[in-house]
């Protein structure tokens, strides 16, 4: 299916875009599709910016979106083109790390401005975002990005760090194709950002979970 | 009152129909009274399976949509006295019926039965939701590989997100000699994905779709390797410590399979 409706994590925020010729019906209902795999997992009172240059919304249309927003404890506001959004991220306060006391399951996503503590595994086909820190107390088989607004020097730890991609700000690393010919290592990992590609080592602190 | 245990998986031909004629009937053998529910509504299978097609007349949506009483769309087993099916309509589709009507289609099962039984089907759509809204507990079925694994993952989320947790697994079509070139997952490798309790395993048996094409589920067999493997659940389920062919320590899951199944 065409995805009409993406959830993207920029420098200035969580922002929403949708398609510009879609219908609007079909917008809704994508929407609520990810908004439902993903219950629980949007930080409460959390803002979604929605660029307007992608598409302009009737009042109806917008009060849809309120009223649906509004189920899953969200807010959302209109901005300008995000590309030349004068907001600063550093002026917002950085919130409050997530802890996640369970594993994601293939299909559940997480998405948050902030840190993001998982005890649990993430495993193949779920997706965490954080704006800030990510670290995982059991296996990261999935995908984790890291720093999405943009902070690259936010980090993903995991005690087995064998996820299919890792992001961090705008880099991208994919695990390699051959991956039975590594030997998984059996101490926490720390994925960074060293000139400009993202690197995998022993991890420096020693995270505690019990 | 009874429990309700829905048999799924996500991907589809895994064996989950098969699963639900073994385990129901095997709690038939022990005298319990068991209903099988075919919840794969347009793609009706549990009635070939157990041999009673030719004798439905009503099926679930004519119970949910009110034609009939609930009483005369269930069918008596052809061998156990014990042991019903509410067969599937064949000619109407999933959005026939909704999570609410299925979920008190359940608890008047219940009332009725020691075990109600529920073939969900393949997928995440409306009929699973379906299947799974009047269950008390779930049975995930998967097979030795990624892709069917993957699934039972996706799976055991959507059951937690609707609040259904610690569902147990049987693993299918398990073929030792693979799983020992390492062609195969091996269970381990299933059971530290998945994070969930082992129910069973089943080991791949040619008499599955012997009994399948006779209309007869394997576990009335005294003597076919999943005949056995099924009875081992069946008991689980009744509380009995029936001993896991998993791995402990240093022995390895195959050897255990071999002492188990004398290969
Ligand atoms: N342990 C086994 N050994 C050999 N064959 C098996 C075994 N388990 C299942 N099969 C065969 O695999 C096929 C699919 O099984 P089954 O119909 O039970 O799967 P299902 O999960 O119900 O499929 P669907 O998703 O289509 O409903 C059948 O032909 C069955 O006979
Ligand atoms: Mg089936």
């Amino acid at each position: 299916m065409q995805e009409d409706v993406i959830f993207k994590g920029s420098k200035t925020g969580l922002q929403l875009l949708l398609s510009e010729t879609a219908d609007f019906g079909n917008i809704i209902q994508q929407l609520k599709e990810k908004l439902e795999s993903a219950t629980n997992f949007f930080s409460k009172g959390c803002i979604v910016k929605v660029p307007i240059a992608n598409r302009v919304l009737t009042t109806e249309q917008q009060q849809q979106l309120t009223s649906l927003f509004a189920d899953y404890g969200l807010k959302w506001k209109e901005v300008q083109d995000p590309s030349v959004s004068d907001e600063q991220p550093a002026a917002e306060p950085t919130p409050k790390p997530m802890i996640i006391t369970k594993t994601l399951r293939g299909g559940q996503e997480i998405m948050y401005s902030g840190a993001v503590i998982i005890m649990g595994d993430v495993n193949p086909g779920a997706k965490v975002t954080a704006g800030g820190d990510i670290v995982i107390s059991g296996a990261c088989r999935g995908v984790a990005h890291a720093g999405a607004y943009g902070d690259e020097k936010a980090t993903i730890t995991a005690k087995r760090l064998i996820a299919s991609q890792l992001r961090i700000a705008d880099v991208i690393a994919r695990s390699p194709d051959n991956l039975d010919d590594f030997i998984q290592p059996d101490y926490t990992e720390t994925a960074c950002i060293k000139d400009g590609a993202v690197v995998i080592e022993p991890a420096k602190q020693q995270y505690t979970f019990n | 009152m009874g429990e309700v245990i829905v048999i799924t998986s996500g991907k589809g031909g895994v064996g989950k129909t098969t699963t639900t004629a073994n385990l129901g009937t095997g709690f038939a053998l022990l005298g319990k009274k068991v209903v099988l529910v075919d919840a794969d509504i347009g793609l009706r299978n549990l009635d070939v399976v157990m041999g009673l097609e030719n004798r439905i007349v009503y099926d679930l949506v004519d119970v949910t949509e009110g034609n009939c009483r609930l009483k005369q769309a269930l069918i008596r087993d052809k061998r156990y006295e014990s042991l019903y099916l509410l067969p599937a309509a064949q000619t109407r589709d999933k959005n026939a019926v909704n999570p609410d009507q299925m979920k008190v289609l359940c608890s008047d099962l219940a009332e009725e039965f020691d075990y109600v039984i529920i073939d969900c089907p393949a997928g995440i759509e409306q009929g699973f939701k379906n299947a799974i809204a009047g269950a008390d507990r779930a049975i995930i079925v998967t097979t030795p590989e990624v892709s069917a694994v993957r699934d039972a993952d996706r799976i055991i989320g959507l059951l937690e997100s609707e609040g259904k947790h610690d569902p147990k697994l049987v693993v299918n079509r398990i073929r030792p000699h693979m799983v020992k070139k390492g062609d195969m997952m091996n269970i381990d490798d299933i059971i530290e994905i998945l994070a969930i309790d082992l129910l069973g395993i089943i080991p791949e048996d040619e008499y599955i779709v012997i009994s399948t094409n006779r209309g007869e589920p394997a576990v009335v067999s005294p003597v076919a390797l999943a005949s056995i493997a099924y009875k081992n659940i069946v008991r689980r389920l009744l509380g009995e410590n029936v001993p896991l062919m998993t791995i402990e320590s240093n022995e390895g899951f195959f050897y255990k399979l071999k002492k188990v199944f004398g290969f």
